[in-house]
């Protein structure tokens, strides 16, 4: 439940001190593990494409860098992913994991 | 199969060559990426050398092909003014803060955004060109869940999926309410814009209990109890002591908040969700007059949503299944179409909640009210299984959802809101509805419009989808916005949020003194102006 009881300790102790100097911090925050694909396709992609709403893209064998491309820029009425919340290691992997998926016959196009 | 076609493969290759360089980009205006107006290229270079120094250099987006998602928006921009100079992404506070320092050093406007999705009012993109987007997604710890109280504190990334996700894993007896696209949306942007969802907990700025806030100069603040030593009431109890300064960061360029502390809903013992359905435009007079004194005792207690058949037809059709021709769709089109599909010309969804003793004893009275209105009164005995009752079933019970994103296809991925308020009064309401279409079929645009009924006012969220690739309807659906805030201002009728295209003109209808108040209190806080600049029409 107190995921980071830490960083709550170290902030109100900045704050007790007033003005905070803004010194550049050394450690860079270390990036979270990958999601695998199946994961990123279920909690973004699958909200829409078969849903419905958006195409379906499963068992079409996209070529990976046609997804990788429009996921990062967005395609007519989708939004666009950044690595911040798609990180490039995860658009590698989901983008060839479309590329091999099955088509899921519970899915309907728009 | 509509998806992919050969063009958008054509098109895809065309930008896959020029993300290999960003000589592609001939001038700053055909990409994605434009520098700040009173910076020279060496100083931004030095800027974003330090911002790297901060972040790590995976984390400082500064060329064309990097920034190229958060230039991505669906709102018009015929003149090339909300195009970002890139981005940089803290994962912590600290680094928040030497940003910051950074920012005041070389005057570097930053632009910041949660989860970058605001739909309808540009995405991530910036009030004005040149500004580097402060991407907090990677802040996206869900601090604490205090289970007894059912409060939240979480930092700006955390999705409404990481949080249903969290509750489910802990088998946590709580409700979300969530915006219509919660998956992939933070509860700190929505409720830091004003945002609503669509339970008794609609209300997100309501439901708002604490923040965390960097100012300009790096002072780390909290509000309310959190600043209290030793404090355990932060999440508790709103208001603090002395003034009550939660507002001004919200709709606001005044600090960047970095935690934020919100209520959530026990779930209740038993939920019943309904759809009332009239078959007239002309309706919506009385449903408003019909729901009001059900929204302002609470019988009702959700944020009901009055639907227009138009939109909601959008969200699983697209235009050409009706209508070919570039003139606005004919309400008699609409209603057939509506009519096969189990939807009338207004649909309103509300839900009942608590036990079964308590919804029995109120059902009969909303059920006689709505009737009487001329509505049909619909349970999911009757509409279970269709799928905008399904919908409104699944919003009205905390569920995640993306389908009223499929509106965006309608014209080709073009969608700017425009999001008057009315009070919950029937004929202002009708007189709202009718100025609006007016104006829509001038331009050829359809009537395609939620109403979010509060506790005395509505939320008019008309949507303008045109096709985002053609210039000229660009233009065209840039022109109706501004027409539709002028003249709807002109009737005292103005916005309760706007896209980054319109935020000085609907700032400019709230009146001189208001927006000197703003300029001082920006001029106190943010001196050096780095901070969101033009954020809600404030410099």
């Amino acid at each position: 439940m107190h995921g980071r009881a830490g960083s709550v300790r170290l902030a109100g102790a900045l704050f007790a001190l007033g003005v905070v100097s803004g010194a550049p911090v050394s450690a860079e925050t270390p990036a979270p593990p990958p999601r695998p694909p199946e994961a990123v396709y279920a909690k973004t992609c699958g909200y829409c494409h078969g849903q419905h709403v958006a195409p379906v893209i499963r068992g079409r064998a996209i070529p990976a860098e046609m997804t990788q491309a429009i996921v990062r820029r967005g395609q007519r009425a989708m939004p666009a992913f950044r690595p911040t919340e798609i990180s490039n290691a995860e658009l590698k992997a989901l983008a060839l994991w479309l590329k091999a998926s099955k088509a899921d016959p519970k899915e309907h196009d728009q | 199969m509509t998806g992919v076609t050969r063009r958008d493969l054509i098109r895809t290759g065309a930008v896959g060559a020029a993300l290999m360089g960003s000589s592609a980009f001939a001038s700053p205006l055909d990409g994605p990426r434009q520098l700040p107006a009173h910076l020279d290229k060496g100083v931004f270079a030095a800027a974003v050398a330090e911002l790297r120094a901060v972040v790590g250099a995976d984390w400082v987006f500064a060329d064309p092909e990097s920034t190229l998602p958060y230039a991505k928006s669906s709102t018009p921009d015929p003149r090339h003014e909300h195009v970002p100079s890139g981005a940089v992404a803290p994962g912590t506070v600290e680094e928040v803060q030497a940003i910051l320092k950074i920012a005041n050093h070389y005057k570097l406007p930053l632009w910041t955004v949660s989860t970058g999705k605001n739909m309808g009012y540009g995405c991530a993109t910036p009030a004005s060109s040149g500004q580097m987007i402060l991407d907090l997604k990677r802040m996206n710890r869900i601090i604490h869940i205090d289970a007894e109280l059912g409060t939240a504190l979480v930092e700006p990334g955390v999705t409404y999926q990481d949080l249903h996700d969290y509750l489910e894993a802990n088998n946590l007896p709580f409700w979300l309410d969530v915006p219509t696209v919660g998956p992939i949306v933070s509860p700190v942007g929505n409720t830091l814009e004003r945002g609503v969802g669509y339970t008794p907990y609609g209300d997100h700025f309501f439901m708002q209990c604490g923040m965390e806030v960097v100012l300009a100069d790096g002072t780390l603040v909290r509000t309310g109890m959190g600043s209290v030593q030793n404090s355990t009431t932060w999440q508790a109890f709103k208001w603090g002591y002395g003034p009550y300064v939660d507002g001004i960061f919200t709709q606001s360029n005044f600090g960047v908040v970095t935690k934020l502390g919100f209520w959530l809903m026990p779930k209740p013992p038993a939920f019943k969700p309904f759809m009332v359905r009239h078959n007239a435009m002309g309706d919506v007079a009385k449903i408003v007059d019909a729901m009001r004194p059900f929204r302002m005792s609470n019988l009702i207690p959700n944020v009901v949503l009055m639907m227009g058949a138009a939109y909601q037809i959008a969200m699983f059709h697209r235009r050409e299944e009706l209508w070919d021709k570039p003139e606005s769709i004919p309400e008699e089109v609409v209603r057939s179409f509506a009519r096969k599909h189990g939807l009338g010309m207004w649909n309103t969804y509300f839900a009942l909640y608590g036990t079964d003793e308590i919804i029995a004893a109120i059902e009969p009275i909303v059920r006689r009210a709505f009737e009487a209105s001329g509505g049909e009164v619909l349970t999911e005995k009757e509409m279970g299984g269709n799928l905008w009752f399904e919908h409104h079933k699944n919003l009205m019970s905390g569920q995640l959802t993306l389908e009223e994103k499929g509106i965006m296809r309608w014209r080709g991925g073009g969608m700017v809101c425009f999001a008057p308020v009315a009070p919950a009064k029937g004929i202002e309401t009708q007189q709202q509805t009718e100025l609006a279409k007016e104006i829509l079929g001038r331009y050829g645009f359809d009537y395609s419009v939620a109403y979010a009924i509060g506790g005395r006012e509505l939320h008019h969220l008309i949507f303008i989808q045109y096709d985002k690739e053609d210039p000229a309807e660009e233009k065209k659906a840039d022109d109706c916005i501004r027409e539709m805030i002028t003249r709807f201002g002109a009737r005292g009728w103005a916005s309760y949020r706007t896209g980054v295209n319109t935020m000085d003109l609907v700032a400019q209808q709230y009146g001189e003194a208001n927006r000197a108040l703003n300029a001082r209190l920006k001029q106190a806080l943010d001196p050096n102006h780095i901070l969101s600049p033009g954020k809600q029409g404030i410099a």
